[in-house]
């Protein structure tokens, strides 16, 4: 995250113009339909959006330091399914039960790290093999059937899938879990002394290790960080709904990555914002959400959201062309 | 002779079959410049990756100031005193001059927090003007600007400062004037003379022998992972620094060499 002046290069970052982009998209939709800003409609994002958005969290610093990991949809998936499958085996209590799959995830984040940075293998084809072990593993041991998910309420179910009302607004708690990862990730990134290694590992790598900066120990810890939100989001799902499905997940890697780079953080590292992750997580949630609303036939989505997203990117090369030219 | 800072004693290293350091062995005294010359894939670039931690060398000793040291890192390197600006940039564009100044060594409050430590942006801030000041980089620049928005002689002069701000002893420029104009290839020269003005020493590494003879006190040629010459500048001449290089009629200056 670079330190810019404020003022005039505030206005003309990344983040500020998709931000512009999400008021005027969330405009269009609300005058679309009347039903787009009523409590149940507000309720129903807000229950969806942290799911993938504590997913783009990890992803956008993995990003800025250079690489990606198309298996967090996967993961997403076989966490809960571990998780439930030892609950309902009676080989595990649900907090013992939660642990093995945090450990699960940690150990699938080590192994991407590690074959990536001291083997040398692109991150694009580890996380692509990653995708196929784990969602294979899911598939494997639920013989393809979804479970039935921890549906009584104890400690865990509060904590990760709990729900409150505000007036005629329903949250869930994995709204405060967003709320908080989002603060802790903006702090690391823009203020603390690890952020300023995760940028200039992305941006240039030899120049960070020549400075005596651990690049390898960074990245397999934000493969590991990645890999853990991505089990996290999938047992707060799954608590959610009362079922965790092997299937759960599919194209969720493609999802995030689509929200990090909506919000202006560059696939090539260097530059990652997380104001402006938060901004394209909202984004694509309420573009999935509103198209459905105005009509959009629904076999026809995807060509809507991938025309925004493709819209987006090309504004972010132009601003970004001006900026250096300016 | 002056005191002795840096002595390289036999260093050897392969990359698989290419044996690109045979037996280096030079000393670098205080408050010299001394430029490693040899053409593309003589061993300059593995030479000083060795000397600034970027991998070990296979076999061979290094003394800082006359004490024998390890160094298995870029930072054991830095902890010695030894500064290198690599040839392929030593900067990270997207991070703005301040932050690429302190990039490692960031002063942080709440030191405790380890890797989690807040950085300390007004000091980080007020440290970079005072030394781009000090350095006396003639346009003005913004430590808050981002390095992509640097000209290629800005970035150099970046990086040479750093070097400079944190009391090396030594400090090693590989082919700092690489893609630089006419006056940005001035003001490194300048750079040069400034740091061994202040006392540094410099290990010079480029192509250009007119530069050499500009500034430097002795050169060192390397050919093939071997040091073939060395001579004091006020002893030698362009040409025959030129002919060592391409090493036409090679036998009879190494006599000539072994004479002095
Ligand atoms: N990491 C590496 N792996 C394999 N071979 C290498 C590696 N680094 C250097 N070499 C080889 O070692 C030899 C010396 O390379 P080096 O980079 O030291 O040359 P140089 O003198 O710096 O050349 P130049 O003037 O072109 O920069 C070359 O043959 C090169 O191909
Ligand atoms: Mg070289």
């Amino acid at each position: 995250m670079p330190v810019g002046k404020r003022g005039s290069s505030l206005v003309r970052s990344p983040q500020f113009s998709s931000l512009i982009i999400l008021i005027v998209l969330l405009a269009v939709f609300a005058i679309a339909d009347a039903n787009f800003l009523s409590p149940l409609n507000i309720s129903n994002m807000m229950a969806f959006l942290p799911e993938l958005g504590i997913i783009a969290l990890g992803m956008t610093l993995l990003l800025t330091a250079g690489e990606f990991d198309l298996s967090v949809g996967a993961v997403f998936g076989l966490a809960p399914v571990v998780v439930m499958l030892l609950v309902q085996n009676g080989e595990a209590s649900i907090g013992v039960a939660l642990l093995a799959g945090l450990i699960l995830c940690v150990a699938i984040g080590a192994i991407n790290g590690v074959i990536v940075t001291k083997i040398g293998i692109s991150s694009f084809l580890v996380t692509l093999s990653m995708l196929l072990v784990v969602r294979g593993a899911a598939l494997y041991i639920t013989q393809g059937f979804p479970l039935k998910s921890w549906d009584q309420p104890g400690f865990f179910v509060t904590l990760l899938a709990g729900s409150f009302n505000i007036g005629s607004f329903r949250f869930y708690t994995s709204l405060w879990w967003f709320v908080g990862l989002s603060l802790l990730a903006i702090y690391i990134l823009r203020y603390a002394k690890l952020g300023n290694w995760i940028s200039a590992i992305g941006s240039n790598r030899n120049a960070a290790v020549a400075r005596g900066v651990p690049a390898d120990a960074v990245k397999i810890c934000l493969f590991i960080l990645t890999s853990v939100l991505a089990g996290l989001a999938g047992m707060i799902s799954a608590f959610r709904i009362s079922a965790a499905s092997p299937v759960a997940g599919t194209g969720y890697e493609l999802e995030v990555i689509a929200m990090v780079v909506v919000g202006g953080t560059a696939l090539t590292g260097g530059r990652g914002t997380i104001l402006g992750t938060i901004v394209g997580a909202l984004m694509l949630r309420s573009i999935r959400n509103g198209i459905v609303l105005i009509g959009v036939p629904g076999l026809a989505y995807n060509i809507f959201v991938g025309v925004i997203i493709l819209a987006m990117l090309i504004l972010h090369a132009l601003l970004q062309k001006n900026a250096a030219r300016g | 002779m002056v005191q002795e800072v840096l002595r390289l004693q036999n260093l050897q290293k392969s990359f698989g079959s290419v044996r690109a350091l045979k037996n280096a062995s030079f000393t670098l005294g205080e408050g010299e410049v001394v430029a490693l010359l040899g053409d593309n894939g003589a061993g300059k670039s593995t030479l000083i990756k060795a000397i600034s931690g970027v991998f070990p060398v296979d076999r061979g000793d290094i003394y800082v100031r006359g004490q024998k040291v390890s160094i298995r890192s870029t930072r054991d390197a830095m902890d010695l005193g030894i500064e290198t600006i690599h040839q392929d940039t030593s900067l990270a564009p997207d991070l703005s001059i301040a932050r690429n100044l302190f990039l490692g060594r960031e002063p942080v409050n709440l030191k405790w927090l380890g890797v989690f430590a807040p950085l300390d942006l007004a000091k980080l801030r007020d440290a970079a003007s005072a030394l781009l000041k000090r350095v006396g980089i003639s346009k003005k620049l913004d430590a808050d600007a981002l390095v992509s928005t640097l000209s290629g002689g800005e970035r150099q002069s970046i990086a040479i400062s750093r070097a400079m701000q944190f009391a090396a002893k030594v400090i090693i420029l590989d082919e700092p004037t690489n893609n630089l104009g006419v006056e940005e290839t001035h003001g490194v020269l300048r750079f040069v003379k400034e740091v061994r003005a202040a006392g540094h020493s410099v290990l010079l590494i480029t192509h250009n022998i007119h530069h050499v003879f500009q500034v430097a006190d002795r050169i060192i040629v390397m050919r093939r992972g071997e040091i073939v010459a060395e001579q004091t500048v006020a002893d030698t001449d362009l040409l025959t620094v030129e002919s060592i290089i391409t090493g036409a009629d090679m036998s009879a200056l190494l006599k000539e060499t072994r004479a002095k």
